[in-house]
């Protein structure tokens, strides 16, 4: 066994601390040691993207960081995207726009769409497949993906304007 | 919409609130108390025999619970059979640990159960395993050949099976005559490759098993998509009663076909578990879904077909060689039968005769994926009518309208056995043709080409012969399992009904779908209908589980003990009203007096009610309001259609670009689009990434040399185009709603599309694009040979 050591880390909001291994990833301690099971593992190796969170704002995947790198940072997972009992419109356009089947790319993939609009606010269909190739979906074929992200974009930009 | 007509509806997935909460619950999500966690050292080698392994290190290592080795697996414990055992086939089943030899990279040898998967990873690496290297053969045709190493010794050579369709139909006709194809007057050739590749699911596979000492039970998390047939083999391989064993099936996160299958570590965590007496959980990682989950469709074709110079053909006849990988796993050469059983396609092709040989490698074990053999007998199919066409001077579209079965000729019983049901084939294709504006596309080809744009037309009809059923066929295919899906539908005292069924949803909306089909027939909201599935103590037992094509055997089962409630709410609906069941019918959740003046009725609710109290029940009849059917179909179904792609070829780069992609699907009455038009889209994708991308490369020493998501290319966003769907509708003649399977369809045609267009874009070079995946420099490759 190794050392453990102390983690502390903004996850959703809120500040939490917990014990880890050096060596553990940090989607490894969102999952088994904070009860964050949104985040999925699909390859470990940085391809797929269903491993994606927010830190610090930015798109990160958390299969590639050690937990203790990322020692005081802002996390935000797919369980800290409703506010208030108020889903995330990303989210609800998955779900309107039928954006995913088996759903184990969608966390993501919804984090992934976010951040294209916080950069891109109205994306064409073909910025969002250049933008968003970095998350792979083996179920929907990807075009259902692309009308979500544009509906939610619609969405987004009818209440900001 | 009355609120009541849920089939046809784009009713809004009901799995999707979870989902897109991240509350999914998937396997390794299930985090039991005391849980351990096995990591498995597999075989780094092709081909090997072990001499010794030394475990001694392992086992002393701090954290580690247990190790298994061969020699500490239980005696009882017995391989997980061959389901599908066609005669003459060799004899095959799938172990827990390699025994004595290794077979393939990523075989399991050993297995270490720790309490974190990091200790437990840790120890593999001081497990010590002597291996004597042999030769490998990872060739299919190779291994064919006098001398090859011999696999698996006691088969006595490579040959798994040698399996010919002779040319009989379901009527026990044979039209296969040799001589029409030595006079025939335009002779065709093709030899054609297809690539290993598989499902992938972005959720590897994974799996926990809890063992209860004291009750006996064990309780399984699988992602089985057959939990009830997994529950079968698990308890007899494991030498427990039935009745000891229960599946729980949490989300699953994609399985296409692949998790249909058995494996050995289910086996292993299930010994580990039950020796310790503590949950026990593995969770595969990618570098072993790529090794160690089955592979699909490697196969090489070789088709001679016979035609009149007018383009009719007179027959087909050729030869598919199965690269099998190292043995036979759960459904054994199924998918290559299929391949022999669907080469006809849509055409009116008596004469036929196909010899399948399945030939084991050194590689995984090649098993179910999506489309089960379909999508490869249709690249055969489709490829052969495309060099038919340009040896004639036909066009593709016209030497297909020549040749297909026609509307009025159903049922068609086709030359290797399947029973067609019905389709309109000629629909299909003009409807295709039209969309894509085939005319135009073919006269701006030769002006394209005078500007260096190489743009190509592919086409692809296809039959998928779905909802793999009617029991006693699966019997006389020496299938040894059933064909049925059951359902039992409560009605609880308040109206409101829940559906059990042994569907596993693997992302196609099964829940969703039934609900619709339950809410439709009853009459009542869909909020108030409840699906269970995933857990084998509850939900009918089922023989053939989750398909993509299956909700429509399923959804079968819902309406037909719908039915038997609906007749029992009359007769408890006849007391309350004072009349006479015969005058009285169900509709809109209720029972009331046929054309009445005024509305005599009463609820579903109320008649629950009254079920539950019992105090007045009809003379016979029982408590409850709640009913199970079985429903085992009397025929297959045939979904149908044609695919048109429009693509360019960069012959500089050997990249293609896509400019339309038109789908023609008939799956029957549709009971939701937008889940069709998903699982279409999904389909072509998968079948996309298997046509440009996709191949599990091994080196002749049988080193798997693609084991992570960088060498293997999954298709991103970028490569898969835009599809324009358009449906033609003939239902099915023996299914209750007319109802087709639809889950696998859109991995039928792809392949072809893709290659024929391909072709056709470079015609003016002679270049055929015979062997998938086309690969920018698989196909860079084909141009620079043909231009010299
Ligand atoms: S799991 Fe992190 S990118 Fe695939
Ligand atoms: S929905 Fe299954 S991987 Fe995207």
């Amino acid at each position: 066994m190794m050392a453990q050591v102390a983690i502390t880390l903004n996850v959703n909001g809120r500040n939490q601390t917990t014990l880890a291994e050096p060596r553990e990833i940090l989607a490894d301690v969102l999952r088994d040691r904070l009860g964050l099971t949104g985040t999925h593992l699909g390859c470990e190796h940085g391809v797929c993207g269903a491993c994606t969170v927010l830190m610090d704002g930015e798109m990160v995947r958390s299969c590639l960081l050690f937990a203790v790198q990322v020692q005081g940072s802002e996390i935000t997972t797919i369980e800290g995207l409703e506010e208030n009992g108020e889903l995330h419109p990303m989210q609800k356009a998955f779900s309107e726009y039928h954006g995913l089947q088996c759903g184990f790319c969608t966390p993501g993939m919804i984090l992934a769409g976010i951040d294209l609009l916080k950069r891109n606010p109205d994306p064409t269909a073909e910025e969002v497949r250049d933008d968003m190739g970095g998350n792979i979906c083996r179920c929907t074929g990807y075009q259902k993906i692309v009308e979500s992200v544009l509906g939610a974009a619609s969405e987004m930009n009818e209440v900001t304007s | 919409m009355t609120t009541t007509e849920w089939i046809g509806a784009r009713a809004p997935r009901r799995e999707d609130p979870a989902l897109i909460r991240g509350r999914g619950r998937y396997v390794a999500d299930i985090n039991l108390p005391g849980t351990l966690h096995m990591a498995i050292l597999r075989s780094p080698m092709g081909h090997a025999s072990i001499n010794s392994i030394d475990a001694s290190e392992a086992r002393a290592m701090d954290g580690v619970h247990m190790v298994i080795t061969p020699d500490d697996i239980p005696d009882h414990v017995t391989q997980f059979p061959v389901i599908w055992r066609l005669p003459g086939q060799k004899d095959s089943g799938t172990p827990a640990l390699a025994e004595g030899k290794v077979r393939y990279v990523g075989e399991p040898v050993a297995a270490v159960v720790a309490e974190s998967r990091y200790v437990a990873e840790d120890a593999l690496d001081a497990i010590d395993v002597d291996y004597e290297p042999l030769d490998a053969v990872t060739d299919a045709e190779a291994a064919l050949e006098e001398g090859a190493p011999v696999i698996n010794e006691d088969w006595g050579d490579n040959v798994a099976i040698h399996h010919v369709f002779a040319g009989y139909n379901a009527l026990g006709e044979c039209h296969y005559d040799a001589e029409t194809f030595d006079n025939a007057e335009v002779t065709v050739r093709g030899r054609l490759k297809i690539g290993r590749h598989s499902g992938i699911p972005l959720e590897t596979r994974g799996i926990v098993a809890d063992w209860d000492e004291v009750h006996g039970r064990l309780t399984v998390h699988s992602e089985s998509q057959v939990a009830s047939l997994f529950r079968t083999e698990l308890a007899a391989s494991l030498g427990l009663p039935e009745t000891a064993v229960r599946v729980l099936t949490p989300n699953m996160g994609g399985g296409f076909g692949n998790k249909w299958d058995r494996y050995p570590e289910d086996l292993l965590v299930s010994i580990a578990s039950m020796e310790l007496g503590k949950p026990v959980k593995w969770i595969g990682d990618r570098r072993e879904g790529l090794m160690a989950t089955v592979h699909g469709r490697a196969q090489v074709q070789e088709w001679e077909m016979a035609l009149q110079s007018d383009g009719t053909i007179l027959g087909l006849r050729g030869k598919v060689i199965n690269d099998l990988g190292a043995h036979l796993h759960s459904v054994g050469i199924g998918p290559a039968w299929v391949t022999g059983a669907a080469a006809p396609n849509q055409y009116k092709i008596a004469n036929y005769y196909c010899d399948v040989i399945a030939a084991a490698t050194n590689k995984a074990p090649s098993s179910t994926f999506r489309g089960f053999g379909g999508p490869e007998g249709i690249f055969g199919a489709e490829r052969m009518m495309d060099k038919a066409a340009k040896q004639l001077g036909m066009d593709p579209a016209e030497i297909r309208r020549k040749n297909m079965i026609q509307p009025d000729q159903f049922p068609w019983f086709n030359a290797a056995g399947a029973v067609y049901d019905s389709g309109n084939f000629p629909e299909c294709l003009e409807k295709a043709l039209e969309a894509a504006d085939y005319d135009r596309l073919r006269a701006e080809q030769a002006e394209l080409r005078e500007q260096g744009i190489f743009r190509g037309i592919g086409i692809s009809s296809y039959i998928h012969v779905s909802g793999f059923g009617p029991s006693p066929i699966l019997g006389y295919l020496s299938y040894y399992t059933g064909g049925y899906e059951g359902s039992t539908v409560k009605v609880d005292p308040n109206g409101k009904a829940t559906v059990y069924t042994g569907m596993i949803p693997m992302g196609q909306g099964t829940e969703t779908t039934l609900a619709q089909v339950a809410a439709h027939h009853l009459g009542i909201d869909m909020d108030d209908v409840r699906v269970v599935w995933g857990d084998t103590d509850q939900t009918p037992y089922t023989g053939f589980g989750s398909a993509g094509s299956r909700s429509n055997v399923a959804a079968v089962a819902v309406i037909r003990a719908i039915e038997e409630i609906k007749a029992k709410a009359i007769r408890i609906g006849a007391g309350m009203l004072e009349a006479d069941a015969d005058d009285l019918e169900y509709a809109e959740g209720a029972v009331s007096v046929k054309g009445a003046e005024e509305m005599r009725s009463v609820t579903l609710a109320q008649v629950a009610q009254q079920a539950y109290w019992a105090h007045a029940l009809p003379e016979g009849d029982q408590p409850f309001l709640e009913a199970t059917y079985v429903y085992d179909p009397p025929n297959f179904t045939t979904a149908s259609g044609c695919h048109v792609v429009v693509l360019d070829v960069d012959t500089k780069t050997g990249k293609i670009t896509f400019q339309n992609y038109v789908i023609v699907d008939d799956c029957g009455p549709v009971i939701n689009p937008l889940l069709v038009e998903g699982q279409i889209h999904g389909g072509v994708a998968q079948a996309l990434g298997g046509a440009l991308l996709e191949e599990f490369v091994y080196d002749e020493e049988g080193q798997l040399l693609t084991t992570s998501f960088m060498d293997y290319l999954l298709p991103s966003f970028t490569d898969v185009p835009d599809m324009e769907i358009h449906h033609v509708v003939t239902p099915s003649p023996h299914t209750d709603g007319g109802f087709k399977g639809m889950g696998e369809a859109g991995t039928f045609p792809p392949g072809a599309a893709v290659a024929n267009a391909v072709t056709d874009a470079l015609s003016h070079l002679g270049v055929e694009a015979d062997e998938l995946p086309i690969t920018p420099s698989r196909l860079w490759g084909l141009i620079q040979e043909a231009t010299g």
